[in-house]
């Protein structure tokens, strides 16, 4: 292989996602005419060239490359309209030139990845690497990893880049400084524009690089001399390794029989700077692992994703600002006067005052700050400072809470259609559109009300996606309790609603889980089932199993309702566990009350009310047993029996008689926990089973002194657990409560309180005030109460002062003896 | 006898020279520097300008000095908004002694200003004896500042009246004066502009109009929120206080430590560590109202103190600047004692002993 041959290719070297690059760049192509166009971008993806140049296809869009053995795995290179290797692209194809990926293949960049996230287990920033999704991605493509992100053509997993670090390439550079040299401290670039005055590299960027109208003669060798910057210390091995491999790639279409003069290669300057001082080894290839099985695919991008990979490399700060300066052939003034006068539109929308001549001064105020600054066109931090000074009238809140958002766009890529979709996508797609259903990458929320079939259908849908794992929609709420405590997504809460309340975003993690989960099954309803049967197998308890068969019937997938009932019966019967089976008691319950008709199982509602029966039999075999308890268990007793309650009463199916004799023999008992005994009365007392005498004879027995405190503290309570208003409304229990209370000597006391306080603190307002009413009655403290009274009712604040004072100085003794 | 206090461009003179000698940029009409010289005259500079040593008159944020003053080069007024006792009076001083050679041209905004004060008035006398004349004419600052082609300046403008408010409207965008008794209209000359201050406490008092908003650049100068920095500012004015009146002694580095931490805590409502909560006094608690704290406890120590700053006198000026307004704030400063102050350790416990008896009474 002939290297010296690369200098005679010409070299063009770039920073991803650049409208100056890309403006430059066109004119050089322009100029050079070249017959083949090579672009930095994984080869393997060299035949979506013309998807991605279709008429059809309006970026932001992204290449997706995804592993094809099973392994979750995979990486996206997105593309804004700006970025130079797309311009590249789309010029090749307009001039009917060929166009071609040189970079390793997906398959083996995203086996240096997980090599690299194995490898790297002793460096500290490891656990954090954004770039490592392509392996995070696997485990959680619900989570934000999924978007991949990556440069096109680049390994920008490496977390040095975090800092904001972004090479001129977008790339290697700078990380390979923060990596290996400089710990994740400052990296190179950013310690570089600080040191010139800039607040942050991506400000020096847009100062040195972006603003100023260069030509392509000045912008190579100043790009160059950047790279060359970056370049100066330890590189990362790696990209000595991509660098043998693109070479070969350029090489070998020279060998083709294409002049070298007639080839353009478009790489990230650290690359390019590279080729250039013919720094390249081609026996360094071979030490490319080999690849992983692998597919590539394009699909939609959006531009608040492309602004969140800011940081490292391969972002932008403002999506929106850049397409506007590409359209204005990198005219930043003309851009900042755009979004100055789309803010306008913006707060003129929100009723505030933003007229025209604000607008003005605003430019103005903008061109001046960059020209103190010394920079050609105003960037976004004078775009952003003139905002707040004139149109936002020295108030930041209103840039930080809607105005910035407009200069990130929310702009979403479309695929052009010759592009096969796989079955999932088709599915979401067909889906979300005959639904009508959020398209967009911002939030929406829309509630589903649950009474007809089409809006069943659309629930169903849509926790089969959260099941799946598809990072789309999240339940905000359950309709009508605006305010009420946030509900879990599905299992039970799901079985009773009316209404949901849905959040949902499309975002390219959505397309990229989309693609991935394909392996499990080509419908929504078989990954779905999939799913739920691999958490079925791995359920050891009857509540485990339980929850499967709920969410079986809330994402209709009646294969797995017959089998999550089995596994329900065959786990009951060995299960031991008291609040395992009493949650599977509640679970079954609720099915047979709302029926199981969203999964069209086959099994009928019978099955499960047997099964139910049968549950909730076993179940009270298991309660005195478990009520025996230790104290540090006794809470997930307690949540089961008050379970196991609530199933007596409201499920016709379930063994009444038999829980109200498990409830009375547990009041009963000494044998078991105190707390559970308090309970078991309130529950009886609550069910009218037992007369408030009863209970007030109960109540002083368990907390007679007699007994120790400390079980009687316990007693009270699992006694104020239930319904504490109507306890604490008895005069008797109340006496009870206050006998108890008094007779306890100050040492034990002090013992107590801390279960006294728990018991006591979970008492709100009225139930106080019904307390202290009973407490004042029983003690006949009603004419001291009264002048009390006519204390707090009188105006009089000298008295009140008087009292406060008082009481302050009772404070300082009470300090004093501490 | 001297003056207590000089104004800016008396006070700097020999840097403003400086600056002026060595600058060779060029400057907006009527300027005596050029905006990146005034820049340099705000912020400090590390090396010395033409051997003179350059101090930072502000310690903050650069890029909000340069937009105050991009600002003043174009036709639109500066408004500096902000909490009390965040510097910006000392700002618009600064900026004008150093723009126009002088920061004496100033209206001060009450509920009583008129629009003599903003326009001209009359010496009766001359006024009677002789009718209508340019010398019977005694101009206000604003029209003298219109005249040179130098900076006004208005403070607190959201004490006046909307009136008053309102002529300001008609000289921002007209930059003219008419004086019908004279038949004469006075237009601005080049280099005049004017900076107002406003405080955010007091909005809602005479909330300006959106006519006025718009003849108006605002910066929000901010509370200085990183305990280092406002250390250096506290430090830095205290000295130049005890110079300018020739009394008091200097107080140790630790106090000025703890009394700031003690600020910034109260300001913000819990501690530095985040781990307690404190109440927020209601009386503001400023950076320049630390710097009277401090300045106040070296006089206290020299005069009847033992010669030498302690947490006693830290306390007894502290008590007198938080609790102003409301009684609750005693309240307020007596929980940070007992809750914060209590568990801490070196001056900090003496702080707390003195403080006891201070707020008990």
């Amino acid at each position: 292989m002939d290297l010296a041959l690369l200098s005679r290719v010409h070299l063009f070297p770039v920073r991803h996602h650049s409208p100056r690059t890309t403006a430059v760049l066109v004119r050089w192509l322009e100029r050079v005419r070249p017959e083949v166009v090579l672009v930095e971008g994984p080869c393997d993806a060299s035949g979506l060239v013309d998807v991605l140049c279709d008429e059809g296809t309006k970026p932001p869009v992204a290449i997706l490359g995804y592993r094809t053995d099973g392994t979750p795995g995979s990486a996206l290179w997105p593309f804004a309209e700006y970025s130079p290797e797309y311009a590249a692209l789309r010029w090749a194809k307009a001039t009917k030139a060929r166009a071609e990926f040189i970079d390793i293949p997906v398959g083996v960049s995203l086996e240096v990845d997980r090599e690299e996230a194995h490898g790297e287990e002793e460096a500290p920033e490891s656990g954090v690497t954004p770039g490592e999704s392509a392996s995070g991605n696997a485990k959680a493509p619900g989570t934000g990893t999924a978007t991949g992100k990556r440069a096109p053509g680049n390994v920008s997993r490496k977390p040095a880049k975090a800092p904001g670090a972004v090479a001129a390439t977008g790339e290697p550079a700078p990380d390979d400084e923060a990596q290996e040299s400089d710990v994740w401290e400052e990296p190179i670039s950013e310690r570089f524009a600080r040191e010139r005055g800039y607040r942050s590299f991506e400000e020096l960027w847009e100062a040195l690089f972006e603003a100023p109208a260069w030509t392509p003669e000045d912008f190579r060798p100043v790009l160059l001399a950047w790279a060359d910057v970056l370049n100066a210390g330890p590189r990362r091995e790696y990209h000595r390794w991509r660098e043998a491999f693109m070479a070969r790639r350029v090489l070998e279409v020279v060998a083709s029989g294409v002049p070298p003069e007639k080839v353009a290669v478009i790489a990230g300057a650290a690359h390019v700077a590279a080729f250039l001082a013919n720094d390249v080894d081609a026996a360094q290839e071979s030490r490319l692992p080999e690849g992983v099985p692998c597919a590539v695919t394009v699909i939609p991008y959006s531009f608040p994703r492309l602004a969140e990979q800011l940081g490292y490399g391969a972002g932008n700060r403002a999506p929106h600002f850049y397409q506007k300066a590409h359209e204005a052939q990198g005219d930043f003034r003309r851009a900042t006067l755009e979004v100055l006068i789309d803010f306008a539109g913006h707060l003129r929308m929100r009723g505030f005052t933003a007229s025209l001549s604000d607008v003005l001064e605003a430019y103005r105020l903008a061109l001046a700050l960059a020209d103190m600054r010394e920079k050609s066109a105003p960037g976004l931090d004078e775009l952003r400072e003139a905002t707040v000074a004139t149109l936002c009238r020295g108030d930041a809140t209103h840039v930080d809470d809607f105005l910035w958002k407009s200069v990130i766009g929310h702009q979403v890529g479309r695929v052009a259609s010759r592009i096969g979709r796989n079955s999932l996508q088709a599915e979401f797609w067909r889906e979300v559109d005959a639904r009508r259903l959020p398209r967009s990458d911002s939030p929406e929320t829309f509630s589903l009300r649950l009474n007809n079939d089409v809006e069943v259908g659309s629930s169903v849908f849509l926790h089969r996606l959260r099941v799946a794992g598809i990072p789309y929609a999240s339940l905000s709420g359950a309709g009508q309790q605006r305010g009420a405590a946030p509900q879990e997504a599905g299992g039970y809460a799901a079985l009773t609603r009316v209404r949901e309340s849905w959040q949902a975003q499309w975002t390219p993690s959505t397309d990229v889980a989309l693609v991935e989960k394909i392996v499990l099954g080509d419908t929504l309803e078989a990954v779905t089932t999939r799913v739920l049967q691999e958490r079925l197998s791995a359920a050891k308890t009857t509540a485990a199993a339980a929850d499967v068969l709920l969410e079986s019937v809330i994402t209709g997938c009646p294969q797995t309702v017959a089998s999550a009932l089995r596994a329900c019966d065959a786990r009951a019967a060995t299960d031991s566990d008291l609040p395992s089976l009493a949650s599977a008691a509640r679970a079954l319950s609720g099915l047979v009350a709302y029926g199981t008709s969203r999964a069209h199982a086959e099994v009928g509602d019978e099955a499960v009310a047997v099964l139910c029966e049968k549950t909730f039999g076993r179940a009270l075999l298991r309660v005195r047993e478990a009520s025996a308890c230790a104290p540090d268990a006794v809470g997930a007793v307690l949540e089961a029996l008050r379970t196991l309650h609530e199933v007596a009463l409201a499920q016709p199916r379930a063994d009444k008689a038999g829980w109200l004799a498990e409830a009375r023999a547990l009041m009963e008992s000494h044998a078991v926990h105190p707390a559970t005994s308090g309970l078991a009365t309130g529950l009886l007392y609550l069910a009218r089973e037992l007369s408030e005498s009863d209970v007030a004879l109960e109540v002083g027995r368990r907390l007679s002194l007699a007994v120790e405190p400390e079980a009687g503290a316990a007693y009270l309570e699992g006694f104020l657990q239930v319904n504490a208003l109507v306890l604490v409304k008895s005069r008797e229990v109340v006496k009870a409560l206050d006998d108890f209370l008094s007779g306890v000597d100050a040492e034990r006391f002090r013992q107590t309180l801390p279960v006294l306080r728990r018991a006591l603190g979970a008492l709100g307002p009225t139930e106080r005030r019904y307390l202290m009413e009973n407490v004042v009655a029983v003690r006949q403290l009603g004419a001291r109460a009264h002048a009390v009274k006519g204390v707090l009712e009188e105006k009089d604040k000298e008295r009140l002062e008087g009292m406060s004072a008082e009481l302050g100085k009772a404070l300082d003794d009470l300090d004093d003896l501490l | 006898m001297p003056d207590i206090r000089l104004p800016a461009e008396a006070k700097y003179r020999n840097e403003l020279e400086a600056l002026a000698a060595h600058d060779d940029r060029p400057r907006p009409p009527g300027w005596a520097l050029s905006p990146r010289a005034v820049e340099t005259y705000i912020l400090g500079s590390p090396k010395p300008v033409g051997g003179v040593p350059i101090t930072p008159k502000y310690v903050g944020d650069k890029s909000l000095i340069q937009v105050c003053i991009a600002t003043l080069a174009s036709d639109r007024a500066l408004m500096l908004v902000g909490e009390p006792g965040t510097a910006k009076s000392w700002l618009s001083e600064h900026l004008s002694a150093a723009i126009s050679g002088t920061s004496a041209l100033i209206v001060q905004g009450t509920a009583g200003t008129s629009e003599d004060h903003l326009k001209y008035s009359w010496n009766y006398a001359l006024l009677l004896a002789q009718g209508p004349s340019a010398e019977a004419l005694v101009p206000s600052p604003v029209l003298r500042a219109m005249r040179l082609g130098k900076f006004a300046r208005f403070e607190e403008v959201t004490r006046t009246s909307p009136e008053i408010q309102d002529s300001l409207i008609s000289i921002l965008s007209e930059k003219q004066v008419s004086i019908p008794e004279l038949g004469e209209v006075v237009s601005a000359q080049r280099g005049f502009n004017l900076i107002a201050t406003a405080n955010t406490r007091d909005r809602g008092v005479n909330e300006m109009s959106a006519a006025l908003k718009r003849r108006f650049n605002f910066v929000t100068v901010p509370v200085v929120e990183d305990l280092e920095q406002e250390i250096q500012i506290v430090t830095k004015r205290e000295a130049e206080l005890r110079n300018d009146y020739q009394v008091g002694v200097p107080p140790p580095e630790e106090l000025s430590r703890l009394l700031l931490t003690l600020f910034q805590e109260l300001r913000k409502g819990v501690t530095k560590d985040g781990k307690t909560k404190v109440r927020t006094p209601g009386a503001v608690l400023s950076t320049a109202e630390a710097i009277s704290v401090l300045f106040n406890s070296s006089i206290l120590a020299e005069q009847f103190g033992g010669g030498k700053v302690t947490p006693n006198e830290l306390a007894a000026s502290l008590v007198g600047a938080v609790v102003k307004e409301q009684e609750d704030d005693v309240k307020a400063l007596r929980e940070y004692m007992e809750t914060v102050a209590k568990g801490r350790t070196g001056p900090w416990k003496e702080l707390y002993t003195a403080s006891k008896k201070l707020l008990r009474g």
